[in-house]
């Protein structure tokens, strides 16, 4: 029983995770909440659906690459129309969050429009969808989701730690400016920042189409990615990790508790909501958080 | 015309909910994604009183709105806490909305998802009019009292409002109640005249909804969100087959207006008859695209949607840039009038105003002008022990040492220059000083009592103010306003007073406010310039506006840094005056960091020289321009100097 719980938050987990890395690692750089994330994750899983089930037959994996590439076009795409005008004028950071707010709507309302609130539903990737390990049940879907999550966060982290790019997107964290300075064309490292953060937001898509269904409004499952952020502190990214499975686990352990006859798995998005709160009061700078000083 | 009375009513229920975002998000630069939510605490509030205790509509809206108010207070305060970091509030406000959506979901007194049908229809076009025309009014006077001018202040530089004294947190608090209190105001009058109400109905789109009006209508206005959310109501209500493509407008909206023209329709200016070609260009809009979609409502189902479509798009334009042009024409025509025209309206309505005010103020009430260039009344205290006394100061940034160990006494009364080259730390004593930053070790004592941990407006309050290196106005203000934000201590009545406006208490402040700030104005020169926007003055006189704005603190201590900078030197010969003149005549002590030598040597009492975050010299201007150690750090090597003359 413990064991499946621990299974189930690690699932879901791993999937905040994923969602959560992208958006924290723009947030890292540009200092904004990029809220049309979840609209670049939802687009994801529509790639996904559109060539492995509507258009073509391709198989799983290379339609998941291909979702991650498109994932990755669109995130820049979006950063070139709605945020580099505003990065280059230094526009305040309510002006950034507002317009990505807007794209998020455009697109989210723009797949209604146009394909329809339909769900639809993604070819089942196993023939035999789940195996048994001690009494507890693993999808075999939701360990090749975790494993491959691992693979792209290690990756990503390698990336970070050990490449030119990484070490520039490292420094522009710190001070963008000062990197500019020293020689770095910051449109190319916000595009790969944004193809980066895209690319995983795609893979978080089509996992989140496996595990359930492809709708317009699946990306708003990103608000709990943003709140296991902001758990594990804005903008860090062992933090936006260690936030998303956490918060996964929390949900997951909520979801099977019963207080006398309330099934507490009701209120699930309540209780993240105030895990947020109440956090936020405890320790303002989440769990990894760095508190950012303003150069006068 | 019953159908053009629900589009009416629609839009004032959504233009009250949407004064209530332009104050947030608009003036205090706020995000917020959960307005949708408290409309829905106001509305559910309000119907459940009058659905199943049958309370008359007024108090059952007044107990909405506070329902509404507490909500968000409660989301609101544990984001806000964190400070500078907006971030957290649009996050933490997008997840109360789906919090609370679950919750009206599933308690029996909400009915879960059913929703409550069938609600008393108590509220018609009539009296939700009303409550617009009330709303708009509150919240024109409270943007006009020192309460607003705060929450502006913010909005504009957090940080500047924080060196004048302006506790963020609280204002920021007050902001966020008066917001919510007018979307549960909304949400209120929206159950009661829809007569059914559903948690889905105050969703996302909601949000977006009024976040479009205000964004695109003008942050920092309030007649423009009014105007826009109005259009944002009527025109899905023309283009009826168009309903899910409402939403993607809105999205492309926010994106277009914040990328191309990001005070939208109005800025930080208001709909007025001396701007007609604006006025023109609304009133454009408004008939192109009622023509635009009459013309579609008839063509499409013939000629399908597309070509209905593009007609109705050429049509509207045409009609839309038409009334441009007229606007314009009559603009020109009128150019020798216009401006009378407006400050004539202005003048009657202030006459009228007047008239009211003299039927209720006593005369010895508005009488008596405190001169706010009259010196504090000083303890004679003086010299016997420094005003600001620094003892082993120490900061470090990382790996950097920005100041080491400096010690500092500032006897009241003089004026002592803070030098050295750049990046010798003398900015960070003033942010230690003023306590922008904490101290590492050390001490800073303010007559008598140690600054070390406190908050930095209550630091400013208690008699330090200062100026910043790199100019930190609210540009979007006047100049008289930068300098009545600045009074804010002075304001002396209370919030509902601001809200309404009293003739009696409030007017009377206001104008000694305003004279105040005036005389101040006066004392750097810049009273020809009241009515100009702070922005667009000429760098000098930025820097002296930013003097005024300190001065109105009263301070006893003021830190100025680098006023002189990007001054030529007849400028800064008249800085050296100004600053003679206000140390003489408000009795002001003074420290300020320049690199001007004439400026420092012609002012100064005694000179502190720094290098790298260590006192290397202090004594009056002839030793220092002597000291050896200070001309190497200066020159780098040791030379013989000659004085002049």
């Amino acid at each position: 029983m413990v064991l499946q719980t621990i299974i189930t938050g690690l699932s879901i987990g791993s999937i905040y995770a994923l969602m959560a890395v992208g958006y924290s690692l723009v947030f890292s750089v540009l200092n904004f909440s990029n809220f049309a994330h979840g609209a670049i994750i939802t687009l994801g899983a529509y790639i996904a659906w559109a060539i492995m089930v509507q258009f073509f037959r391709v198989p799983f994996l290379p339609a998941l690459l291909l979702s991650i590439l498109g994932a990755g076009i669109l995130a820049f795409l979006n950063e070139r129309i709605a945020y580099s005008t505003l990065r280059r004028r230094r526009a305040p950071s309510l002006y950034l969050m507002i317009s990505a707010m807007g794209v998020a709507i455009a697109l989210q309302n723009l797949l209604y429009a146009t394909i329809g609130a339909k769900l639809y539903a993604l070819p089942p990737v196993f023939a035999q969808d789940s195996f048994e390990v001690g009494g507890a049940t693993i999808s075999r879907m939701d360990l090749f989701a975790f494993v491959f999550s691992v693979v792209a966060i290690g990756l990503l982290h390698c990336c970070l730690m050990y490449t030119k790019v990484g070490t520039a997107i490292r420094a522009a964290s710190h001070d963008m400016e000062m990197v500019s300075v020293l020689g770095v064309n910051l449109d190319v490292l916000v595009a790969v920042l944004f193809l980066i953060a895209g690319g995983l937001g795609g893979m978080a898509g089509v996992f989140m189409g496996v595990k359930y269904m492809v709708y317009p409004s699946m990306g708003w499952i990103t608000n709990k990615a943003y709140i296991g952020a902001v758990i594990g502190g804005l903008g860090s990214l062992p933090g936006a990790i260690v936030g998303g499975l956490l918060l996964g686990l929390l949900e997951a352990l909520v979801s099977v508790t019963t207080i006398g006859s309330v099934q507490l798995s009701t209120y699930r998005d309540v209780f993240s909501f105030g895990i947020l709160s109440i956090l936020l009061i405890v320790r303002p700078t989440g769990l990894f958080g760095r508190m950012v000083e303003e150069k006068l | 015309m019953a159908y053009a009375q629900a589009i009416f009513t629609n839009s004032a229920i959504y233009i009250i909910a949407a004064m209530g975002l332009a104050i947030f998000t608009g003036y205090t630069g706020l995000f917020s994604l959960g307005h949708a939510a408290f409309m829905a605490a106001g509305a559910y509030t309000a119907a459940i009183l009058t659905y199943f205790y049958h309370w008359p509509l007024l108090p059952a809206l007044l107990l909405g709105m506070i329902v509404s108010v507490l909500v968000s207070l409660v989301v609101g305060y544990p984001t806000l806490r964190v400070k500078l970091r907006s971030d957290y509030l649009a996050i933490a406000t997008l997840g109360f909305g789906e919090a609370l959506k679950v919750i009206l979901e599933n308690l029996d007194l909400t009915q879960g998802a059913r929703g409550l049908p069938g609600i008393q229809k108590l509220a018609g076009p009539i009296n939700t009019a009303v409550w617009m025309v009330l709303t708009i009014w509150v919240c024109r006077n409270f943007l006009r009292s020192t309460y607003g001018r705060k929450i502006i202040a913010i909005g504009q530089d957090p940080v500047a409002a924080e060196m004048i004294g302006i506790r963020l947190l609280p204002n920021q608090m007050l902001s966020l109640g008066f917001s919510a209190a007018l979307a549960g105001l909304s949400g209120g009058l929206l159950a009661h005249y829809v007569t059914f109400i559903q948690p889905a109905i105050f969703s996302m789109d909601l949000s977006s909804l009024l976040t479009a009006g205000v964004v695109c209508g003008g942050m920092g206005s309030l007649t423009g969100p009014i105007v826009a959310t109005a259009l944002f109501v009527v025109v899905p209500e023309l283009f009826r087959g168009l309903a899910l493509w409402r939403l993607v407008l809105y999205g492309v909206l926010l994106v277009v207006i914040m990328n191309l023209r990001p005070k939208g329709l109005y800025g930080h200016e208001e709909l007025n008859l001396g701007n007609l070609p604006k006025l023109f260009l609304i009133i454009g809009l408004t008939v192109g695209l009622t023509i635009g979609a009459g013309i579609y409502n008839d063509y499409a189902p013939e000629w399908g949607t597309v070509p209905g479509l593009l007609l109705a798009a050429v049509v509207g334009l045409m009609v839309t840039v038409a009334m441009n042009y007229a606007g314009r024409g009559l603009a020109r025509l009128l150019r020798p009038v216009l401006p009378h025209l407006g400050a004539t309206w202005y003048r009657g309505f202030n006459r009228i105003v007047r008239l009211f005010e003299g039927l209720f103020s006593p005369r010895e009430r508005t009488a008596g002008t405190a001169g706010a260039v009259a010196p504090r009344p000083q303890a004679n205290v003086a010299a016997a022990k420094p005003l600001l006394s620094i003892r082993g100061l120490r900061k470090h940034f990382g790996g950097v040492i920005a100041v080491d160990g400096v010690d500092l006494d500032v006897w009241p009364g003089q004026i002592v220059g803070l030098i050295g080259p750049n990046g010798s730390g003398k900015t960070t004593v003033f942010n230690l000083t003023s306590g922008v930053y904490p101290i590492d070790s050390g001490a800073v004592t303010f007559e008598g009592r140690a600054l070390a941990g406190q908050p930095p407006t209550s630091i400013v309050l208690g008699g330090i103010s200062r100026t910043f290196q790199n100019i930190r106005l609210f540009s979007s203000m006047t100049v008289l306003e930068n300098v009545q934000t600045a009074l804010h201590t002075a304001g002396d009545y209370g919030l509902l007073a601001a809200f309404v406006q009293w003739p009696w208490t409030v007017r009377p402040t206001e104008e000694r406010l305003r004279a105040r700030a005036m005389e101040l104005l006066g004392v750097v020169e810049l009273q020809a310039f009241a009515d100009r926007v702070a922005g667009t003055l000429p760098y000098g006189l930025q820097r002296k506006l930013e003097i005024a704005r300190a001065l109105a603190l009263q301070p006893k201590l003021l830190l100025l840094d680098e006023p002189a900078a990007g001054m030529n030197p007849q400028e800064s010969l008249d800085l050296v005056e100004l600053i003679k003149r206000i140390h003489e005549r408000m009795q002001l002590t003074v420290v300020l960091i320049e690199h001007h030598m004439d400026v420092v040597m012609n002012l100064c009492d005694r000179i502190a020289v720094l290098n790298f975050g260590k006192k290397i010299a202090e004594g009056t201007p002839d030793e220092i321009q002597s000291n050896p150690l200070v001309l190497e750090a200066y020159l780098g090597q040791k030379v013989e100097y000659a004085p002049q003359g």
